[in-house]
């Protein structure tokens, strides 16, 4: 028991000690851009395909499923009111975060656990490249990145499958749907999309790359990793989520 | 850097591009529909209660959408002021004296304020202008309304209902003649004796005519009087004499009403006896002594009879009494 809560708190000194590693190794130079732009490119561009797919199912569903107890009131005119909310407030950062920490939470976590394995990570170290700099700073940046972007193209394609949704039963131009999507939504539900999809981005990046680098010896290491970064990130998203719209509540 | 590194670049920068550019033009087309990149000035209204409305809520002209709710605050006890950022574009067609009004976008909508009115020669509004305030077309007394109105139907439709039932029931006059056959056959009879009375009073004109006719005509008793002057002198005589008669009857009833007088007055004995009241008095006192004399009498007798002297002559006729009773008996029973 004591042991446990021992390990438990440990677990925490760890992470914070971690965070500090990289908000220093954030600021200081040389900065890896490069590789940088490589995690984007791995992270970010190899994900919009899956991404895009997946925003734009769910505006179409969610158009679909919302339409019956809206026509109950004869209120389907306000289903484009609806989308938009739901998109934007809540559903493009946080489909997009769940999406992005299956999909990169496993890739970060197995890279890194199985490079720690092999001891690439050592041999780096030797061989005069700051590793945690040159792996873990640049995944966390480019999560932090690429994850806002990822959420603005499924806000971008999920409101499009929601007007073809609606499209296919009403005869609704393009134009009158973003006029009554826009007429909804304000300013701060873009900043609170925003601010959530950053926060979202870095958590994976971060809990991603904490579960890779700190990973058991062995081979077992990695399978252990890869799955504590999926489901570590994915909860931490949800945790995240309430405690946002906690705040944003109290800020309206 | 190589050509691959270069391509990946170029890739990434790409995606960055195109996703901050949905952002982008998310926050401009929601700017534009704010009209927060539009030429706008303020003005201000007031209204007793704003009923909901909020902050952003839309001002409407002729059904046009010209601007935002931007403030709502009390600025009084009874009024509530409400600030709106109006279109410069649109602000020309506004006049100084529209009045705003609260309404909705649709039966349970967004509150919304709408301006409405303005004469053609007042001038267009300007910054910080203050537009006066109209009741809305309150949802509450359209309510109020309508309900005295379904009260009023209701009470019409029970009215319609005790009608027609007493119509079927055959109560009232409109009920009887719908329902009543014996009030129709009375009808019909009373219809059938007018007819007769028609044709009696035919009768009786032409018998009329005849009359004239005869009266006309130059006989008959009534032609008489009306012409026959011998006739007339004798009428009158026979007139005068019945004044006679007339005024001796009169002279009878003032000797009747002499007498009367005189029975009136003390002076004579008949009268003093009637009207007299003390002669009454006496009158009465007198039999009241006549009275006490008689008990009197009657007790003198009784002592007379219990008396020694005249005891036995008593006796003896009660015996032959009651002798006389006893043959009378057996004369009966034989």
């Amino acid at each position: 028991m004591l042991n446990k809560l021992r390990s438990f708190f440990t677990e925490f000194a760890n992470i914070h000690r971690f965070l500090l590693r990289f908000w220093r190794e954030l600021v200081t130079p040389p900065y890896e851009f490069k590789e940088i732009i490589r995690q984007c490119f791995e992270i970010g561009w190899k994900s919009l395909p899956l991404i895009s797919v997946t925003g734009f199912i769910v505006g179409f569903v969610f158009t679909k499923q919302s339409r019956p107890s809206l026509e109950e009131f004869g209120a389907t005119s306000w289903l484009p009111s609806l989308i938009s909310i739901a998109i934007v407030r809540a559903l493009a950062p946080l489909v997009t975060a769940l999406i992005a920490s299956g999909k990169i939470g496993s890739q970060v976590g197995a890279e890194l656990s199985s490079m720690n394995v092999t001891e690439q990570i050592d041999a780096m170290e030797v061989s005069g490249t700051n590793p945690f700099k040159f792996l873990i700073v640049s995944r966390i940046i480019a999560t932090t990145i690429s994850i806002p972007i990822l959420t603005f193209y499924v806000a971008g394609i999920g409101l499009l499958g929601g007007y073809l949704s609606l499209a296919s039963k009403d005869d609704l131009s393009f134009l009158s749907f973003f006029t009554q999507v826009f007429e909804t939504i304000g300013y701060q539900d873009l900043w609170a999309m925003v601010f959530r999809a950053v926060v979202f981005g870095f958590t994976i990046g971060a809990v991603s790359c904490y579960c890779g680098y700190y990973s058991s010896k062995g081979t077992e290491g990695v399978g252990k990793a890869a799955n504590a970064a999926v489901v570590a990130s994915m909860f931490l998203v949800f945790i995240e989520e309430i405690i946002i719209v906690q705040i944003l509540a109290i800020i309206n | 850097m190589s050509k691959a590194e270069n391509k990946r670049a170029v890739i990434v920068g790409l995606f960055v591009f195109i996703g901050l550019a949905i952002l982008i033009a998310g926050i401009f087309i929601l700017g534009s529909q704010q009209k927060k990149f539009t030429k706008t000035f303020e003005i201000t209204t007031s209204f007793p209660d704003v009923a909901g409305l909020k902050v952003g809520s839309n001002v409407w002209f002729s059904g046009v959408k010209v601007g935002i709710i931007k403030n709502i605050h009390f600025k009084n006890l009874q009024d509530v002021e409400v600030v709106m950022t109006i279109e410069e574009k649109s602000a020309e067609y506004i006049r100084k004296d529209a009045i705003t009004k609260l309404g909705s976008d649709g039966l349970i909508g967004n509150k919304i304020i709408v301006i409405s009115g303005g004469s053609q020669n007042a001038p267009s509004i300007e910054a910080n202008d203050f537009l006066r305030s109209a009741k809305a077309a309150d949802m509450e007394a359209m309510m109020e309304t309508l309900q005295l109105n379904n009260q009023n139907l209701a009470k019409i439709t029970t009215d319609f209902v005790e009608i027609s039932r007493g119509l079927v029931e055959g109560r009232g006059v409109v009920g009887s003649l719908l329902t009543d056959t014996a009030l129709v056959s009375s009808l019909q009879q009373s219809l059938r004796s007018i007819s007769q009375v028609m044709a009696s009073a035919n009768t009786a004109t032409s018998n009329l005519v005849l009359l004239t006719d005869k009266l006309n005509s130059k006989k008959g008793l009534v032609h008489d009087l009306a012409t026959d002057t011998a006739v007339f002198a004798s009428l009158r005589s026979s007139a005068a004499q019945l004044q006679g008669v007339s005024q001796t009857a009169n002279a009878l009833m003032t000797n009747l009403n002499a007498a009367s007088n005189k029975l009136n007055n003390k002076d004579n004995a008949i009268g003093t006896l009637i009207n007299d009241p003390t002669v009454g008095n006496e009158l009465r006192e007198v039999v009241r002594n006549l009275n006490t004399s008689t008990a009197k009498l009657d007790q003198n007798m009784e002592a007379l009879q219990s008396n020694f002297l005249l005891r036995g002559f008593f006796k003896k006729k009660e015996k032959e009494t009651k002798k006389a009773n006893q043959q009378a008996l057996k004369d009966s029973i034989q």
